[in-house]
């Protein structure tokens, strides 16, 4: 516990960490401002005018339905056939919408997060590393897992909860924007479950990148070797690979790219289509929790692996 | 022999090579020997790349050792050093601080990770002088004062034994002196100390044993006083008016003898008295008579084969390899 308080009070006085806060602040404080500057509380008229456009799309999509029932395809095909039902949001021009756009406002804020977390954690062990700040504590704590592992936790319990308090004002600030010159939209249960998942699910990416900056910087004794690591694998994987696989028109190049899951992830389900167009697949964030456990008893079990032995300079 | 052993430091055929990704290797330590009693200042000399750093940081679990064994105030190295790590204080060349900390943050911090109560943080920086410039940031501090921080984290835990690599490395006269003052008394407290140094004369003046180390090989070891008198050959200076002749009587009497400019060196004197007589007797009057008893840097100087050449700087490797020439290694 002290050695974890210890680490705690070094990571918050690292000159990086400090810089990261103040561009995360940065960037969240543009979002939130031109939010506001681009939307504005509809007056009377703009909600009548769009009442009225409801009723027109009601009409239009009955219509359809009726169409496509007429030529006798199943109920449940003309119930997808159609759209869904038109609300006054969608007819609202210039007006932040709470329930419609704060899901993808999330997500760029976890991407945001998620690269602030493998940064901060990429660093903090690899200056440490480098700078021979660990071979000092190690003369203190003989004890290389407890260290490097105490080092660890501190590092993702920190991340994980400045994460949480990020998501909670961000998501708050979006909320009092629609309240005030906006509209919230239909926020009913299934609304707030589904965003409560999301932001779960996004504080567990924001882990995962920590652990696995932690993990390359600790392999690679170094904090560039995390950027390394990451650089590599989008050059030779991600865009090396997948050109291998258009050429040798491989079926499901998706399935095997780390950032289809990365997506599954956030979103907790996405569909890929295979490379002919013909089938379709789809990736759930069970999946992902499957290969981020993969990856992660790779790098970062291979770090605490070699950290045991290795010499120290 | 029973295993681990009672002395504070016990190092048996200690082997390490460092192997490069390139697959070069350099041989640091090559069958290490070296016994710390309680209660000693060791001194552990060696020329530059001997292996001396590398001792240390395989004994405080750093490195990995090839072969060989260890033990640390009775417990065997590295496994059981969790245990013992609160009873050594170390420092191991030059350690590096972070560097927006304050001094005194710094050893608040480690006091805090080893369960150190406190008040030794305010102790130890008044120890080492730094009790006015403590709250300042470790960046701007001096490379002495980086070294006295340094000694001061290695004093927080009120250690037993004390390891301390190269700790004058930067210190001013002033800062040598009380180092010097420093770990004498620590010893009369009770506490061994390990040191390491290029500054001979120091640790001539602080150390009662001393272990000289050569390419990773111990050349010699045991008190400072019996290291030393295995290499005085009975020496004298002798100054005289006429110095051929009084070669000459000498010579005859079967002592070497070699002339100076000034002087004569004249080895194998059992008591100088007779130089006295024998001269006298002839009417040459002695002006200087001086025992030419070696010191730690000239005896150092043959064992590691490291003597400057003038005109030809010795290369680091070119001390000598152990075993090559028969040292007559004391023990
Ligand atoms: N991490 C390392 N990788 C490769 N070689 C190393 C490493 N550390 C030490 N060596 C080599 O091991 C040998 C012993 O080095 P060491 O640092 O122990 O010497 P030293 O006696 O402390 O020297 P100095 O008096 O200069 O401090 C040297 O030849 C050195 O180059
Ligand atoms: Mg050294």
């Amino acid at each position: 516990m002290n050695l974890a308080l210890a680490e705690l009070s070094r990571l918050v006085a690292r000159r990086f960490v400090l810089l990261m806060t103040v561009l995360l602040v940065a960037a969240f404080g543009v979002t939130v401002a031109t939010t506001v500057a681009s939307s504005h509380r509809p007056t009377a008229a703009e909600v009548a005018e769009a009442e009225r456009e409801v009723l027109f799309a009601q009409a239009r999509i009955e219509q359809i339905r009726e169409d496509c029932e007429r030529q006798r395809v199943s109920p449940e095909f003309c119930e997808v056939y159609t759209e869904r039902e038109p609300r006054i949001e969608d007819y609202l021009y210039g007006v932040f919408v709470f329930s419609q756009e704060i899901t993808d406002l999330v997500y760029f804020m976890i991407a945001f997060l998620a690269l602030f977390a493998f940064l901060v954690a990429a660093s903090f062990v690899g200056a440490e590393l480098t700078s021979g700040g660990m071979t000092n504590l190690l003369l203190w704590r003989p004890q290389r897992v407890t260290v490097l592992g105490t080092k660890l936790a501190t590092v993702l319990a920190a991340v994980v909860a400045l994460s949480a308090v990020a998501s909670v004002l961000y998501i708050g600030a979006f909320y009092a924007i629609a309240e005030v010159g906006g509209v919230p939209g239909v926020l009913d249960g299934e609304f707030w479950r589904d965003l409560v998942l999301t932001v779960g699910r996004d504080l567990g990416m924001v882990a995962f990148a920590a652990a696995i900056g932690f993990g390359a910087a600790t392999l690679g004794r170094h904090t560039a070797a995390a950027l390394g690591l990451v650089a590599t694998y989008a050059i030779v994987w991600e865009i090396g690979a997948r050109i291998v696989f258009e050429v040798i028109e491989a079926a499901t190049p998706d399935r095997y790219m780390l950032s289809s899951y990365i997506g599954a992830w956030m979103a907790g389900e996405v569909s890929f289509w295979d490379q002919y167009g013909d089938r379709q697949y789809e990736l759930t964030w069970m999946h992902a929790a499957a290969v981020f456990a993969v990856a992660l008893a790779a790098i970062v079990g291979g770090a605490f692996a070699t950290f045991r032995h290795r010499d120290l300079a | 022999m029973v295993w681990p052993m009672t002395a504070v430091i016990q190092i048996e055929g200690l082997r390490k090579t460092f192997r490069t990704l390139r697959g070069g290797a350099r041989v640091a330590l090559n069958g290490f020997d070296m016994t710390v009693e309680a209660g000693q200042i060791h001194g552990f000399l060696g020329p530059n790349g001997s292996g001396k750093t590398t001792t240390l940081r395989t004994l405080l679990g750093l490195v990995r050792a090839d072969d060989g064994r260890m033990s640390i105030l009775g417990r065997t190295a590295p496994e059981a050093l969790p245990e013992v790590a609160p009873q050594v204080g170390a420092i191991v060349e030059s350690p590096q601080f972070f560097g927006n900390f304050s001094g005194r943050r710094t050893l608040r911090l480690l006091a805090r990770a080893g369960g150190v109560p406190a008040e030794r943080v305010e102790a130890v920086l008044t120890q080492v002088g730094l009790r006015d410039r403590g709250d300042e940031r470790v960046k701007g501090y001096s490379l002495g004062m980086k070294q006295r921080l340094a000694v001061a984290s290695a004093l927080l835990k009120q250690p037993e034994l004390l390891i301390l690599d190269e700790p004058a490395n930067g210190l001013d006269p002033a800062g040598i002196r009380e180092m010097r003052d420093l770990m004498r008394q620590l010893s009369s407290a009770g506490i061994t100390v390990l040191v390491s140094s290029h500054i001979l004369a120091e640790i001539q003046l602080i150390c009662d044993h001393v272990t000289i180390v050569s390419r990773g090989q111990r050349v010699a070891t045991g008190p400072v006083a019996a290291v030393l008198s295995g290499f005085d050959k009975g020496e004298y200076r002798v100054r005289v008016g006429d110095l051929d002749r009084a070669a000459d009587v000498l010579g005859t009497a079967g002592l070497p003898v070699t002339k100076n400019e000034d002087h004569l060196v004249v080895a194998d004197v059992g008591d100088p008295a007779w130089i006295t007589e024998q001269l006298g007797r002839r009417g040459m009057w002695v002006s200087e008579l001086t025992p030419l008893t070696p010191d730690l840097e000239s005896v150092f100087l043959q064992l590691t084969a490291t003597t400057p050449d003038p005109g030809a700087p010795k290369q680091v490797d070119e001390a000598i390899q152990p075993g090559t020439i028969d040292l007559g290694v004391q023990s």
